[in-house]
């Protein structure tokens, strides 16, 4: 009942955190397994209800909706939290998975051990792209964003070495884990890996938002100039938060490889870009919860519509105007409680 | 002799034909109040923007204890002991209280982002001393019982407080507050004059800018004044009030001073 009321007042965000912030540490501990584990067996709670019209429930979970959502809270740091506007962190996952369909195909490297080198690069991308690019602000940053996204996806279309349009097929599924075995007909082991990583993820993220990193990527959004004046090394921290963001992407961009045995540079456009910018909008820019729920919606409603064909990108962009009309900040705004972030510090600072 | 500790030295800024500031050289020594008053226009903000590194000297030098800053990186300027406040206020309005200050204090940490995320000891260690040492400024300064508000949420007067918190924050040697008092009633500007003069006590020096010339004159060591981008005077409160290009330049007729 009280989460119903705070559904009409549109208070969802602070329900949340309320409940939180109220629980004693045991409390927490049991809120915390209690949501892993329904998240855990996700999988097993479609009851052919949720399957979509091309695909099994358990493989839209996933991609799009475990990997959208993972992009999304990467995406995240970089335009929710540090507010610089990336425009091409689709290139970050297109090298994730060359650096895992290369590796993978022409080496005897297995996933596990090509998903650090996948993240590296891509973070190393990460810090090659800002150098340059971090010393613009606003729209300036997003169109160089912008192009990179394009230079990383028509350098793979031109490069005859990695498959050029044809793409990279035959890339590994990863080896099984003890009893877990990874196949496509049966993605479960897919999904708690993407699981796990959206969990390291939203750990990260937590962490970091209340202590330094955190303030000065707040700081940095909200005043670039004053909060470089109150000494935050603001090029430090912006490359920072892009490296990790990328570094996110990158993973993605691994696992997605490793999943979908065959790549082609056509899967890495800008429209994956703005569909992963759109979660983060939409669910709430700044908000963990927010974006991963507005990423596992947009992920899954395309798919689930699927049998309107061509409408269907009709009905989802009506259903996006018409959803950010009620909710211009998003589905869970960012905080604009008080106290909450201090408990939150204090707690963890213990 | 009291030490120097800012020194502007032949200072020239231009703006395309506009000359800012004309060879200015001002001397604040170690622990006083100086204020810097002078007419719209004047070039007083002009002196911050240039000290704090948002414009670089045309020509000339700023140097803090002896050191030059003219190349220097505006977050090392403010590592290296000056601090601001702003005309307009800008607070980081989504931020806390707390945080807002805490945000300075970050400046002299040695734990960086990785510290924070896997929790070292030192990076715990300075978590805690910042916040302790937040909260203190905020006690010291008055608003500790703001310290969980929202920045933007905050009454006028508590912002104008809360930027010269949150610039004590970054453990200033000289602090340069830009027209603290704009916007404050009589008792306000009373409060915050005591404000002032217990920050000096407590050992930071103070360059202020301000147009209360009864606010200046109760609380200045010194005074320097500006007028069209250059020096016309920098005397004590007393002398500089009855200097007459002084008067012609800023103060009108002695009977409008205050």
């Amino acid at each position: 009942m009280k989460l119903l009321n705070s559904l009409k007042d549109g208070n969802l965000r602070d329900w949340g955190a309320n409940l939180w912030e109220q629980s004693s540490v045991k409390k927490r501990r049991v809120l915390a397994t209690s949501f892993i584990a329904i998240a855990a067996v996700a999988p097993f709670l479609g009851f052919g209800l949720l399957d979509t019209p091309v695909s099994d429930y358990g493989a839209v979970l996933v991609y799009p909706v475990g990997m959208f959502i993972l992009m999304a809270l990467g995406l995240n740091i970089v335009v929710g939290k540090s507010g610089l506007l990336d425009l091409g962190y689709v290139a970050f996952f297109a090298i994730g998975a060359y650096t895992m369909a290369i590796l993978g195909t022409k080496t005897s490297l297995n996933t596990w051990e090509i998903m650090p080198i996948g993240i590296a690069l891509a973070m190393v991308a990460g810090l090659i792209l800002g150098l340059p690019a971090l010393r613009l602000r606003g729209d300036y940053l997003a169109i160089v964003t912008l192009g990179f996204g394009e230079i990383v996806r028509i350098s793979a279309l031109n490069t005859r070495e990695i498959g050029g349009p044809n793409g990279i097929a035959n890339i590994p599924v990863p080896p099984a884990i003890g009893p877990i075995k990874f196949s496509l007909n049966d993605q479960k082991a897919f999904f708690w890996v993407v699981l796990i990583m959206i969990l390291l993820t939203i750990w990260m993220i937590r962490r970091l938002s209340v202590r330094r990193a955190g303030r000065a990527w707040e700081a940095i959004r909200q005043d670039e100039d004053v909060a470089e004046l109150m000494g935050v090394h603001t090029l430090k921290y912006k490359l920072w938060s892009f490296s990790l963001g990328a570094g996110i992407g990158g993973a993605a961009g691994v696992l997605y490889a490793s999943k979908t045995l065959f790549i082609a540079p056509e899967m890495f456009t800008l429209n994956v870009s703005i569909l992963i910018l759109a979660c983060v909008v939409f669910g709430g820019m700044g908000n963990i919860w927010g974006v991963a729920l507005g990423a596992a919606i947009l992920a899954y409603l395309p798919e689930r519509i699927r049998f309107i064909s061509d409408a269907r990108l009709l009905v989802f962009g009506l259903a996006l105007v018409i959803t950010m009309n009620f909710r211009p900040d998003g589905l869970l705004p960012r905080k604009k409680r008080e106290k909450a972030s201090v408990n939150l510090a204090k707690e963890s600072v213990k | 002799m009291k030490k120097v500790l800012l020194e502007l030295k032949d200072l020239t800024i231009k703006f395309g034909g506009v000359t800012a500031l004309n060879s200015v050289n001002l001397e604040i020594y170690e622990g006083e109040i100086l204020a810097l008053i002078g007419p719209n226009g004047a070039g007083k903000t002009t002196v911050f923007n240039v000290v704090t590194g948002v414009y670089r000297a045309t020509s000339g030098e700023v140097l803090l204890d002896g050191q030059s800053l003219n190349s220097m990186k505006r977050h090392h300027i403010t590592k290296s002991g000056i601090a601001r406040t702003f005309q307009n206020i800008r607070l980081f309005g989504d931020m806390t209280a707390l945080e807002n200050v805490i945000t300075a204090t970050d400046v002299h940490k040695k734990s960086g982002l990785l510290g924070g995320l896997f929790g070292t000891r030192r990076a715990r260690r300075e978590e805690i001393a910042g916040r302790e040492k937040a909260h203190e400024l905020l006690k010291f300064i008055g608003i500790d019982e703001y310290s969980d508000r929202l920045a933007r949420n905050l009454p006028y007067g508590v912002q104008r407080r809360l930027e010269i918190a949150r610039a004590l924050g970054t453990n200033p040697k000289l602090i340069m507050l830009d027209e603290p008092a704009a916007g404050f009633n009589p008792a306000e500007k009373v409060e915050l004059a005591a404000t002032i003069k217990k920050i000096r006590d407590a050992g930071y020096t103070v360059l202020l800018i301000e147009h209360d010339m009864s606010l200046i004159m109760g609380i200045s060591d010194r005074v320097a004044v500006l007028d069209f981008g250059q020096k016309i005077a920098d005397d004590l409160p007393s002398v500089v009030q009855n200097d007459k290009r002084v008067i012609e330049a800023y103060l009108g007729v002695p009977a409008d001073a205050s």
